[in-house]
């Protein structure tokens, strides 16, 4: 599994295509608490995160339960974790969910790549 | 060469840009200036700009006041200078919302290629922005609008400038 993660709007999307041969993308929904591993990426983990928040689960969790599915896979993740505490419970909930989430995946991934303004950085894997 | 430098707040961007360009300055014996982006609107603004002025002090910095039109401040100074542009953030600000409330829409599309120009035409300018992408606040779509605007900027310089660094209290990050 290969791990892209970043800022928003940073190219991260575009950096998977190009430097990960990512094609099929599953693009995450905030309504829907569950993943499709059939794609070669999936796309905006942080949105499936809050579909988990609102629906009572556990994005790790889950994502543990899929941990072969996952093994092909190119996750993309928004960096969430550095700003203002958010006022909505909601997105406090999703923050610290994503968190939790991303350093099991961290952890389980070959690679990880940070995108800061289109660039990659190796942080774990190939240098 | 080109130097893109960008980060969080208050992490000491503006301090390494500015030793950056006096020493490519001092290297190439050429002009040193520093291109003040920001246009105050009250006194908040100017006692900051008073602050950034007293700091850049003993530099050796000719400032050149440009808020709007950053190829506008080639018509006063030599080319082939070196630039401290300080911000980005501040440039598309100014281009994008005016003080009566408007929004220009395609005042991103109108500063990336400003930018790129100035890159081009000059070729020893350090840009500075900042990185506002990593909080998990959802913002209205006048302000996400700003950001992707910002981050499409960041995107461009940091791929045709020859050095990419992001400063993280004060430690700096080279991606190229």
């Amino acid at each position: 599994m290969k791990l892209i993660i970043g800022g928003a709007y940073q190219g991260k999307l575009d950096y998977a295509k190009e430097h990960f041969g990512v094609e099929q993308v599953f693009t995450c929904s905030r309504e829907l608490a569950e993943l499709d591993f059939s794609k070669d990426a999936i796309y905006g983990l942080e949105d499936f995160v809050l579909a988990c928040v609102r629906g009572g689960v556990e994005a790790k969790d889950y994502l543990m339960e899929n941990q072969e599915k996952l093994a092909d896979q190119v996750i993309i993740c928004t960096d969430v974790s550095q700003g203002i505490v958010p006022m909505e419970k909601e997105l406090r909930d999703m923050r610290e969910m994503t968190g939790r989430a991303m350093v099991w995946l961290a952890k389980e991934a070959d690679r990880v790549v940070r995108v800061f303004c289109g660039l990659g950085q190796e942080i774990k894997g190939k240098q | 060469m080109n130097w893109f430098v960008s980060g969080g707040c208050k992490n000491g961007k503006s301090y390494f840009a500015q030793e950056q360009a006096k020493k490519m300055a001092v290297e190439k014996s050429a002009p040193l200036y520093y291109l003040a982006t920001m246009i105050p609107a009250d006194g908040e603004d100017q006692a900051r700009i008073r602050r950034h002025v007293r700091e850049r002090e003993g530099w050796g910095f000719m400032t050149i006041e440009q808020g709007r039109d950053i190829c506008g401040a080639l018509e006063k100074a030599d080319p082939t200078g070196v630039f401290l542009l300080d911000s980005v953030t501040a440039l598309l600000s100014n281009e994008m919302f005016s003080a009566s409330g408007q929004v220009d829409q395609a005042a991103p599309e109108r500063v990336r290629a400003g930018l790129l120009e100035f890159a081009e035409r000059t070729g020893n300018t350090i840009f500075v922005s900042d990185f506002i992408y990593s909080d998990a606040l959802q913002y209205d779509q006048l302000t996400e609008a700003y950001r992707k605007g910002l981050a499409d900027c960041d995107r461009a310089l940091a791929q045709v400038c020859g050095q990419v660094a992001e400063v993280c209290y004060g430690n700096r990050y080279f991606f190229k």
